[in-house]
Formats: C-alpha cells, sequence, structure tokens
C-alpha cells in the first residue's frame, strides 16, 4: 500500500522520479531520476497498455553462471520496478535466455530471443565468446544489444552493429593500469595464464608499460587450470620484480596470491577485471590480502550513487549485489529509457529502439550511459580496488590514485 | 643457486604427490592388465573427503594449539585415504567386476573406466555444487618456512607432503614385497589362473589392490587438496600426469612408479624454468605440460618398457 502512495505522489509532482519510485521503502527515486536522458517530457501518464519485451542472454548455468546471477538479478530488479510504477508509459515482460557462457550454445540462446517478435531490445550478451559468437545475428535482425560485461576489444569493430556496452574493454583497463604502475615501479613482472582474455590484457600491460621505460619481465603460467603455481612464484621471486600484474581469471589467481605468499614475496600484485570476485577471496584467503584489482566496475556496496539499488537488491534477494549487478541494472534501465523515447516518437520496433539506443544519455548509477558511434561507452572510469581483511574494497579512479 | 633449490623442492613436492597416485595406476595395471582412468576421481574423492572432515573440526579455519594440528592433519589423511578406499572398493565392484565376470573384451573396460570417471567427477561437482577450485581452511601457518636447504625456504606444507609421501611409499613397497597379500598380489599379476589354482582368492585380491590404489590416491588427494585446492575436476591433470609417471617407470612395477612420479615432478620443476637465474627462462613455465610430456616419448623411445622395465608378477 505504501508503494501506492508514493507513487502517486510522484505523478503529481513530477515524471522523472520514474526509474525508482517503485521501491518506495528505500526512499529511492531521488539517486537515478531521467537526468539528461532524452526525451524526458515525453508520454507521462498516457498508456500503460502497451506491454514490449526485452531479452536478457548470459551465463546462468555452467562454472561461471555466478557472474550471470549477479547480472539476471539486476535486470529482474529494474523491470519489476519500472512494472511497479503506476504512470508507467508500457509494461515490460523479460525474457532470459541461457548460454552457459558457452561460446557453443551462444547462437542457439540468442535465436530463442530473436524469433520471438515481441523483444524489441537485449541485455547481454554478458560474456565476449558468446557475444562474438552471436554479434552477427543480432545485428542482422537489429536488435539492440546493451552488455553490461562483455569487455574483449574487437567486439566493437567486428561488424556487430547493433552492440553497445557500458563498461570500458580489457585495453583500457589494462593501459589504465600499466599507466598506474608505471608511476610507482621500474620493474614489473607481468603474468598471463595463455587464454584469449589473459594474454591480451597483460599484452596491452606490457606494450603500455614498456613504453613508459619500465623493464619488464614476462612468462605465462602452464593454462588457466593449472593448479602448479609455485614455480612462477619461484621465478617473479627470483626477478627481483617490484610490482606483478597477473592477467587472468580469479581461481587461479587465488592460486597465484598463495603461491606468492608461500615464496614470500612482498612486491604490489594486481590483477584485471577477471579476478576480482568471490571465488579470489574465498580461495586466497588471507594469502589474498594486499592483492590490487584493476577493474571497469563499480561496487555497489560501497558507490554512493548505488545506495537506493544496493538496498533494493539486497531486499530482494538476500544478498547484496556483486561484480557486474549494478551494470546491469543501468543497462536495462538505459534500455527501458531507450524503449521510452521511441515510443513517444512513434512506434516501438527494434529499428527505433536501436535508434533510440544510439542517441542514449542517462544518468545511471555507474556511468553516464551515452555511445560512441562503435558502441563503446562514452566515459569510462577504472576503479582501483585492494582486498583488505578478506574483502575487496573500493580505492576509486585509478588514474587519481597516489 | 638458491632459485634452483627452490624449483628442487617444489619439484620434488610436486613429484611425490604424482608417485602416489601413480601407485594407484600401477598396481591395478599389475593385477588386472587394465588402466584405471577413473583412479584420478578416485583422487579427487579423496580430497573432498578429507575436506570434510578438516573443515567439520576446524570450520573456517583460524589458528589452531599444535596438538590439534597434527590430529586434524592425522584426521584429514584417514578419512582422505577412507573415502578413496571405499570409493576404489565400489568402483571395482560396480564398473570391472560384471564385466570381468562376462568376459569382457579389453576395450569395455576402457570405455567402463571413462564412463565411471566422468560421472564420479559429476556426481561429487553436483553434490558439493563445487567449484573448479576450493580452499581448506587454514588452521596452521602451513606455508611458514621451516628451514633453509642451500638457500631454499622449505615450508611446513613441503615437509609434510614429502614425508608422508614417502612413508606411504615405503609401507607399500614392504607390503608388497613382504606380506602375504602382497605375495598374493604378485601372484595374480604374474598368473592369474595358475594363483587362483594355487589357492589365491583372486576376487578379493583385486578388490584389496583397488583399496590399496584407493587409499594412497585419497592420502595423494588430501596432500594435494592442502598445498594447491581442490575441486570436482581437480584430478584430471594430476591424473594424467600420474599415468604418465607410471609408464615411465614401467607401469605394473611399483617401484617405478615411485620413481616416475619423483621424476615427472622434477622435470616439470625444473626444465622450463632453466636456466634459473632472475626471472627469465629459457622455454618458460607456459611450457611445462609439452616439456614434460617430450621427456616421457624421449625416454619411452629409448626404454619402450619404461626405466625399471614391466617387471609384472614381481611388483617390487
Amino acid at each position: 500500500m505504501r508503494t501506492r502512495v508514493v507513487t502517486g505522489a510522484a505523478i503529481l509532482v513530477t515524471v522523472g522520479a520514474m526509474a525508482l519510485a517503485g521501491c518506495g521503502s528505500s526512499g529511492g527515486g531521488k539517486n537515478t531520476g531521467l537526468g539528461g536522458s532524452s526525451g524526458t517530457n515525453s508520454s507521462g501518464g498516457s498508456g500503460g497498455g502497451q506491454t514490449y519485451k526485452i531479452g536478457f542472454q548470459g551465463a546462468l548455468s555452467g562454472d561461471n553462471k555466478q557472474l550471470g546471477i549477479n547480472e539476471v538479478n539486476s535486470f529482474n530488479l529494474a523491470i519489476k520496478e519500472w512494472n511497479a510504477q503506476s504512470n508507467a508509459p508500457f509494461k515490460v515482460t523479460g525474457v532470459t535466455s541461457d548460454d552457459a557462457g558457452d561460446n557453443n550454445k551462444s547462437p542457439a540462446a540468442a535465436a530463442a530471443l530473436i524469433g520471438d517478435s515481441a523483444v524489441v531490445g537485449v541485455i547481454g550478451p554478458i560474456f565476449s565468446g558468446p557475444t562474438s559468437a552471436a554479434g552477427k545475428a543480432y545485428a542482422t535482425a537489429g536488435m539492440a544489444l546493451i552488455s553490461p560485461s562483455a569487455t574483449n576489444e574487437t567486439l566493437t569493430s567486428s561488424g556487430f552493429t547493433t552492440f553497445h556496452r557500458i563498461v570500458p574493454t580489457d585495453g583500457v583497463e589494462g593501459k589504465a593500469t600499466a599507466d598506474y604502475l608505471a608511476a610507482k615501479f621500474k620493474n614489473v613482472f607481468v603474468v598471463d595464464d595463455t587464454t584469449v582474455y589473459g594474454k591480451g590484457v597483460a599484452d596491452v600491460v606490457q606494450t603500455e608499460l614498456r613504453a613508459k621505460g619500465v623493464t619488464t619481465e614476462r612468462q605465462g603460467t602452464n593454462g588457466a587450470n593449472d593448479s602448479n603455481l609455485g614455480p612462477i612464484a619461484t621465478a617473479i621471486g627470483g626477478a627481483k620484480a617490484q610490482a606483478v600484474y597477473f592477467g587472468g581469471y580469479d581461481a587461479e589467481g587465488a592460486l597465484l596470491a598463495k603461491a606468492l605468499k608461500a615464496a614470500n614475496y612482498t612486491g604490489l600484485v594486481i590483477g584485471g577485471n577477471g579476478v576480482k570476485s568471490s571465488v579470489f577471496t574465498q580461495n586466497a584467503g588471507a594469502a589474498g590480502d594486499g592483492f590490487y584489482f584493476a577493474c571497469g566496475c563499480q561496487d555497489a556496496t560501497t558507490a554512493p550513487t548505488a545506495k537506493a539499488f544496493n538496498t533494493a537488491y539486497t531486499q530482494a534477494y538476500g544478498t547484496p549485489p556483486s561484480t557486474y549487478s549494478p551494470e546491469a541494472y543501468d543497462a536495462t534501465n538505459a534500455l527501458l529509457q531507450a524503449i521510452k523515447t521511441a515510443q513517444s516518437s512513434g512506434t516501438v520496433t527494434r529499428a527505433s529502439v536501436e535508434t533510440a539506443v544510439n542517441a542514449l544519455d542517462y544518468q545511471g548509477i555507474t556511468t553516464v550511459v551515452k555511445f560512441a558511434p562503435n558502441g563503446e561507452v562514452a566515459q569510462a572510469t577504472v576503479n582501483l580496488y585492494k582486498q583488505e581483511g578478506g574483502k575487496i574494497v573500493e580505492l576509486g579512479d585509478i588514474t587519481k590514485q597516489k | 643457486m638458491a632459485t634452483f633449490m627452490n624449483y628442487l623442492v617444489l619439484g620434488l613436492t610436486r613429484g611425490s604427490i604424482y608417485a602416489l597416485i601413480a601407485l594407484g595406476y600401477t598396481m591395478v595395471y599389475g593385477v588386472l592388465q587394465l588402466i584405471n582412468f577413473a583412479h584420478s576421481e578416485v583422487f579427487m574423492s579423496g580430497a573432498f573427503g578429507s575436506y570434510l572432515i578438516v573443515h567439520g573440526i576446524v570450520g573456517a579455519g583460524g589458528h589452531q594449539s599444535p596438538l590439534v594440528v597434527v590430529g586434524v592433519i592425522a584426521a584429514g589423511m584417514v578419512v582422505g585415504a577412507l573415502t578413496a578406499g571405499a570409493v576404489g572398493w565400489t568402483l571395482e565392484r560396480v564398473a570391472y567386476r560384471p564385466l570381468r565376470r562376462r568376459n569382457a573384451a579389453k576395450l569395455t573396460f576402457l570405455i567402463s573406466a571413462i564412463g565411471a570417471s566422468f560421472f564420479l567427477s559429476q556426481f561429487a561437482g553436483k553434490i558439493f555444487t563445487s567449484q573448479s577450485t576450493n580452499s581448506f581452511p587454514t588452521f596452521f601457518a602451513q606455508n611458514k618456512p621451516l628451514f633453509k636447504l642451500f638457500g631454499a625456504s622449505v615450508t611446513v606444507i613441503e615437509i609434510i607432503d614429502i614425508v608422508f609421501a614417502v612413508a606411504a611409499m615405503i609401507a607399500l613397497d614392504r607390503l608388497v614385497s613382504a606380506t602375504k597379500l602382497g605375495r598374493a598380489i604378485r601372484a595374480v599379476a604374474e598368473d592369474a589362473p595358475t594363483a587362483a589354482l594355487m589357492g589365491v582368492n583372486i576376487d578379493k585380491t583385486i578388490s584389496r589392490t583397488f583399496v590399496i590404489g584407493g587409499l594412497l590416491g585419497g592420502l595423494a588427494g588430501f596432500l594435494f587438496g592442502l598445498n594447491y585446492g581442490f575441486g570436482n575436476t581437480m584430478g584430471f591433470q594430476p591424473g594424467v600426469k600420474a599415468f604418465a609417471a607410471a609408464v615411465l617407470g614401467g607401469i605394473g612395477n611399483v617401484r617405478g612408479a615411485m620413481l616416475g612420479g619423483m621424476l615427472i615432478g622434477l622435470v616439470e620443476a625444473l626444465l622450463p624454468t632453466a636456466p634459473w637465474i632472475n626471472g627469465t627462462a629459457w622455454i618458460g613455465i607456459r611450457w611445462t605440460d609439452v616439456v614434460a610430456f617430450l621427456v616421457l616419448v624421449g625416454v619411452l623411445m629409448f626404454r619402450p618398457t619404461g626405466l625399471l622395465g614391466e617387471r609384472l608378477g614381481r611388483a617390487a
């Protein structure tokens, strides 16, 4: 009942409070108002009769399902909040399609969404591999994509004309990390796990470090599933490097952190978005304390702009939002805004939604959702994180660190 | 020198675990002429079993008194070994004995072994909703350097790994060469029908061989898990390496498996990292698996029956 009272008031006061008005108990609304959104004063209290579908493609099963769950929760939360507005210009239904994070399963997952003619836009695919496997099909269908977490460089130069993402690429993240390291150290050891992601980002870091005159050593681990990180930790100790960059994923990163502790290494160790997760903190335990992470992502549990979202998410799912949850929330809300714009300027079709997504200028909780012509997010912040006392804490923009 | 010694200690630690697993492959091969590809999952089940008891005692971790630490390590080893021994026993009962009764072809055993391997790995993944790696709770300062050996710091866990692996190997060696069960195992390996005529219970002997292999594999699972973490897919890589070690030493040969395991561990740690100065390496750690298997192929070209030969029937 309270929700109704709050939203009722919202109609009288302003249309702008709609994004979060539904979650009255959290006192939301003010944080994610429409801000700079295009088409603000459009279809206000009219309509409400139409229902559109939006899709979500991501890993909801398999080894990497945790990220998918983090994101689909936000997707559903944003939809629930949208529909709870009494003045919503239209209703939305979410359709999820599970690709298990697997490139081979991605085309079928995409086909399920494309085949549903009521789906006008899609959040995802959430991983780079599945995106490259299905990007072409979505482009042919003219379906707008907003990915909260696919970070591979090449996705925006592969002819996937409807692809957008709201996070910086691995390249942007790697370069920012290298600049941070170069300002402090003269000698850095770069390790990669020989995967496409790990090697790719490590290459960027190493190239940038060299360009800044830093001496680098480089070694690959014995594959991403190797448990034996002792030898590489010994090599790092022997190299007397002041810092270590690790390009790879969380599980192996945790083993590396442990092996480095065992080898008594005392320099700075930093990894990228692939390492920053609860898998790392759980597995590394105390050995992970002091490990740094660079990630083009926001921590919803600490960012002041995400307070209302944090409360609503925790209330809905009984667990605080995790990696890429806020990004998925922003992506979904941005897509909803685009649909609203499309509705106010005529009919809502895949084509009109795609046009509206390209023209978005929406203030989200993590960033301003505004895309360059190639689909990259216009304003990209890479944040620095550090594990302290078994928890990952945000230290803020990496370019502003001392 | 210090760096070289560090790699050497790492290689010995890893090698002693490979050797323990390799014994399971080689003993089963000795009595059945069968590669038990599900042995890597027997090893895995040992790690899970020991985790349950260790977690049950110390919870999330935190340092304990020395007496408790010793007790937890002992409990972990025993429960890990018993779990894997039980899995090994069941495996033989379910996946192999029915086939043996019906005189199935060798290929059928192989498929059964691979099927059992997938089943066990996936089953453990489902019932524990396991990630690909998990950690044991930290209940003692396992990475504390205990002493220096020519510049290399040797940690508590490395000592535990090596000491218990070697102790288990010596015990097994004694068991095979000096007990009645050992004699039965050797007899079945040499000539099963004749052994049966001499009063050896073949089924019982084979079953016990699986249990012994499982006990050693479970111990290895605990040591491996404590050192490197565990998960339902943990068995594959060390399993393949241990199988290679068994072949390297001479499959069916107990001492050969021990030697082969140690050698693979040392080759892995030392060859790709040469010349052991600074951070540079001629080959590079990313080539570890390639180097290990090249050495294996190289040795087998000159000694096709392995380093110590396939001394079937004289398992020790």
